[in-house]
């Protein structure tokens, strides 16, 4: 799919509203928000940087509209079900917080609405809203499904490499490593001593396994979920390849890997026991307070390395769409938050507050590539992500499930790669077949 | 100590010695629990740990004001109060009638009964949701006040029902020839005579309830959250608060203990009436 | 006359609690055997239909949820003989005369494991047995031993459950057997104890038989609940490491709570249902028969 040609298709029609909108030359929050005032709107956030950073901006939004946010606080592991289960019960959450694997879910139930229905309407809608704003992989892939942009970009993430220059350094390298290959085969070895290793992968088994660690490795080396078919391509030579080198890896991983989740990797590396990590840009504000790390002297980040099939680094964050449970108040009155939080004006405070924004425009303003040091590695990033890292269909919750237990399993070396990655595609297409992707039921739309 | 023998200090050494790695043992993981939910954040995952350290209220005070702890506690205490007291609301007099009355398929009933103390939850959780979906009631007390009913309701019964066959006939022989309803004598004789019974099965199904996760996770949110459920929701895969996590753990255990320990006599009656005759 | 009451006071007395138990207890089940029959994903809605027994054929050939099945019985089988071998050794030792506070004490202590949250317990084994921060492995250092990756390690994380389990429900095992022992009338026992000094005959022949009932209410306890094992193991390894710790209820909350698939969930939730009856009443047939000698 290409979704460059769909992104600039969807900014020429946003354009064209927003062109209509531009005569209202005294459009300001307060004004438009003056009929939802006392309005109360609820959301799910999670424990991490982005939102503790949008939950201090708050008090700001709250004062001028009198609007009230409602914050219901679950962790990542739970807020898939916590809305499910809302939306399903046409329950009370007015704003909709989507990973970018739930948005075709979130999307096809119909429990979102476009940004369309919104933005066509002057009196809720910024004129400087400016979606083009937006980076368009980002934007595309966290909020859109189908032609349709749903959510704005929210917390938003690229995979990266964070290293331990000292490290490094002490082993004679002057730089990170480029490529996949010469991380295990030049940088493992000389790493990994004295009870350090020289790369941890977190690989929990849950969504963790998924994304960041099997994900992680396909696509790199060419492989992937599906074929064009939606068949497995699991038992690509590609795609084992890349199963294949984690496996290979893991000597120079911490034993238990599989147990390790984002806190524990990130842990490890703020101690100073693993010289390397690819994690989350949201990270960074992590690894840079002295109270959580004991390396920000030592930090440094690069993209994540190449493969053999270019870089396709691991591309995950949220968007923020309006629940079509919500009444019509709370829906105005939700738009207006989602406009604002995720707004250009907003983008820096955002940014120095902990969170990173998706907005093209505030990682250009002078001094902040060097105040952050992760924005130049994150701007390449999000220039050449795959949209698909994770099948985005309404089938993922189903087919991570077989992910997860699979790709560890694997790992634990309970089944042989060839094994494992068998009965994984052969599961997840048998729940596409139900699903209706091979008898035409259903596009074959990630 | 008393009366001891002289020479009975070798004789009890080894005795002493297994008594003590008893409690130990019983009492090592709570004591770590309370420990660690005073440590700072940097403090709780040092490695190796610190048994020695400057302990501090921060947890405490971050989970009871910022996350509303206090408020799932509140909960806690108004389900598992409502629940229990319903459940021996219904179930004494169930009990009573299992006990005392001859009636067909009265056995039969008794199963029933208890066999609901077997099912797993997950079972009824499944289709409680949906059916509370439909009726419009998630995310509220009631809900769990009744769902838990399922495995009070054996408790009580179980208990209640071994504790009223225990009371003599004669009382309440000697009540019908005077005239006496069977109300009149449930309520008036042979409940206050089973007072013990129905205490330990109180005891049981607050504890229970009071401990209860799986529906409270799958039935609540954020009106009705439970405690448990609160702890639950702290384990965030980005960072390990388990300072705060083990704060609101003892927040959550303490009471339950202490209520616990008071009650220990009447627990170990209860444990056993079912059983032990 | 006694017994013989009214069908109207009967139906009083006991009606209510029937009625309450059909309703919340047996409702949802007739609710859930029907689900059991759709294709209900909770995230697809729009495409329930009815499709017989099929999710019945897929529990009952996925290899998956016998595996499952069979984690299940083995943490029984495992935990269960400890449970009761160390709860005797307590119940013998709390039985002993002698140093009375510290006996009391004891009593008090295994109070605390039997009434700790069973999530709260989850919790503590992530924080205790922690691969770095954890403090077994820190101890088992003191003894000379190298760390143990106890959660990260399949084998190991199922003995962290084994473990958790006989932490927390030895003291009961304990508890009941020592009210057992004190039903033994003390003119048998000192009888006993005049021909012969090995505690093994006495055990064996003296006090077993008061032990009889509360052995069967542990057994019929302990099999309930660890088919309805979740918190302890959703909090401290949530299944995993791999597929190591996902016991029967484990995965029916997986896969109707987060895959979403209600209707394959409620075929697995009603044939765990049907092996509960089965064992339950099997048990519960045995106790009448002990309870009746």
């Amino acid at each position: 799919m290409d979704f460059r040609y769909q992104a600039s298709a969807l900014a020429l029609v946003s354009g064209l509203t927003l062109a209509g909108a531009a005569g209202a030359q005294e459009w300001s929050l307060e004004e438009a928000a003056k009929p939802y005032a006392g309005t109360t709107v609820d959301v799910v956030f999670l424990l991490r940087p982005g939102y503790e950073a949008a939950e201090a901006m708050l008090p700001e939004f709250e004062e001028k509209t009198g609007i009230k946010v409602n914050i219901i606080k679950q962790p990542y592991e739970n807020s898939l079900g916590e809305q499910v289960r809302d939306f399903v019960a046409d329950g009370d959450l007015d704003i909709a917080l989507i990973d970018l694997v739930w948005i075709g879910n979130f999307a096809e139930n119909g429990w979102i609405e476009p940004i369309s229905k919104f933005t066509s309407n002057p009196d809720l809608t910024d004129p400087d809203l400016d979606i083009d704003d937006f980076f368009p992989l980002v934007l595309n892939a966290f909020g859109g499904w189908n032609g349709e942009i749903y959510g704005l970009p929210f917390d938003n993430y690229s995979g990266l490499l964070f290293y331990n220059k000292c490290m490094l350094d002490d082993a004679g390298f002057d730089g990170p490593p480029q490529t996949w290959d010469e991380l295990k085969d030049v940088y493992g070895p000389a790493l990994t001593k004295d009870g350090k290793y020289a790369f941890a992968l977190q690989s929990k088994r849950n969504e963790t396994q998924s994304a960041d660690s099997f994900a992680r490795v396909l696509w790199p080396f060419g492989g992937s979920f599906l074929d064009e078919n939606f068949r497995s391509n699991l038992l690509s030579d590609e795609s084992l390849a890349g199963l294949n080198f984690r496996q290979d890896l893991m000597q120079y991983m911490p034993e238990g890997i599989v147990a390790y989740d984002h806190a524990e990797t990130v842990n490890a590396f703020a101690q100073g026991d693993v010289a390397m990590i690819t994690e989350w840009s949201a990270f960074y504000s992590t690894l840079t307070n002295p109270e959580t790390s004991q390396v920000t002297d030592c930090l440094a980040i690069s993209p994540e390395p190449k493969g053999p099939a270019g870089r396709k680094p691991a591309l995950g964050g949220f968007s923020l769409a309006v629940a079509s449970q919500a009444d019509e108040d709370e829906q105005a009155a939700a738009w207006l938050f989602i406009q604002w939080v995720t707004s250009k004006a907003n983008a820096m405070e955002y940014l120095e507050r902990g969170g990173v924004p998706a907005r093209q425009s505030v990682y250009q303003e002078a001094g902040v590539a060097e105040k952050f040091s992760f924005v130049p590695s994150l701007v390449e990033s999000w220039q050449e992500g795959v949209p698909e890292f994770r099948p985005r269909f309404a089938e993922w919750p189903e087919v991570t499930e077989i992910v997860q237990e699979w790709g560890t399993k694997i790992m634990l070396g309970d089944v042989t790669v060839e094994d494992g990655a068998k009965e994984l595609g052969d599961r997840m297409e048998a729940v596409l077949e139900k699903a209706g992707y091979y008898d035409g039921r259903k596009p074959l739309a990630q | 100590m008393t009366g001891l023998a002289p020479g009975a200090g070798r004789r009890l050494a080894p005795q002493i010695a297994l008594l003590l790695l008893v409690i130990l043992f019983c009492v090592f993981p709570f004591y770590w629990m309370v420990t660690t939910s005073l440590k700072t954040q940097l403090l709780a995952l040092q490695a190796p740990p610190a048994w020695i350290f400057e302990p501090t209220l921060s947890n405490y005070r971050a989970v009871l004001i910022d996350d509303g702890v206090g408020r799932t506690l509140i909960n806690s205490l108004i389900v598992a109060i409502s629940t229990t007291a319903l459940a021996i609301a219904l179930g004494a007099p169930a009990a009573y009638a299992l006990a005392r009355f001859e009636f067909r398929g009265k056995k039969d009933l008794w199963f029933w009964f208890i066999t609901n103390r077997m099912v797993s939850p997950i079972v009824l959780a499944l289709p409680f949701f949906l059916i509370v979906r439909k009726i419009g009631l998630l995310d509220t007390q009631l809900v769990l006040i009744l769902i838990y009913l399922t495995f009070n309701l054996p408790i009580v019964i179980w208990i209640c029902t071994d504790q009223f066959r225990s009371i003599p006939y004669d009382l309440d022989e000697a009540a019908i020839l005077e005239g006496a309803s069977q109300f009149r004598i449930f309520r008036s004789i042979c409940l206050p005579l089973a007072m013990p019974g129905v205490a330990v099965s109180a005891i049981f199904a607050f504890i229970f309830s009071w401990n209860e996760l799986l529906f409270a996770l799958v039935l609540t949110r954020s009106n009705a959250r439970t405690a448990p459920a609160m702890a639950v929701s702290f384990m965030e895969g980005y960072n390990l608060p388990f300072g705060k996590i083990m704060a609101t753990s003892t927040l959550i255990v303490i009471p339950v203990i202490i209520f616990a320990l008071i009650a220990s006599k009447q627990l170990v009656r209860g444990l056993t009436m079912g059983a032990v005759k | 006359m006694r017994g013989s009451v009214g069908r109207k006071t009967i139906i009083a007395f006991i009606g209510p609690a029937v009625l309450a138990l059909a309703v919340i207890g047996i409702g949802p089940l007739l609710f859930a055997a029907w689900t059991s029959l759709l294709n209900f994903n909770l995230t697809k809605l729009r495409d329930v239909r009815f499709i017989g027994l099929e999710n019945y054929a897929n529990v009952l050939t996925d290899e998956a949820f016998w595996a499952a099945m069979g984690r299940t019985f083995t943490l029984l089988g495992i935990a269960l003989p400890v449970q009761i071998a160390l709860g005797l050794g307590i119940a013998l030792l709390l039985s002993q005369p002698g140093v009375g506070f510290l006996r009391t004490l004891t009593r008090l202590s295994l109070v605390v494991p039997m009434a700790t949250t069973y999530a709260v317990v989850g919790l503590l084994g992530q924080v205790m047995f922690n691969i770095k921060f954890g403090v077994v492995n820190q101890l088992i250092g003191f003894l000379g031993f190298s760390p143990v990756n106890w959660i990260g390690d399949s084998t190991n994380a199922f003995i962290l459950v084994v473990f958790w389990d006989i932490w927390q429900w030895t003291p009961f095992v304990a508890l009941v057997l020592l009210a057992g022992l004190t039903t033994v009338p003390g003119e048998i026992e000192e009888a006993a104890r005049l021909e012969t000094r090995k505690w093994w005959t006495i055990l064996r022949h003296v006090q077993l038989p008061f032990l009889i009932p509360g052995l069967t209410a542990v057994l019929i306890l302990r099999t309930a609940d660890t088919l309805k094992l979740f918190d302890m193991v959703f909090t401290m390894t949530r299944g995993g490491p791999g597929a190591a710790t996902e016991f029967v209820s484990v995965m029916i909350q997986r896969v109707g709570f987060r895959a979403f698939n209600l209707g394959l969930a409620s075929a697995q939730a009603i044939i765990l249902l049907i092996i509960t009856i089965i064992l339950s009443q099997l048990y519960l047939k045995l106790v009448y028969k002990e309870v009746r000698q």
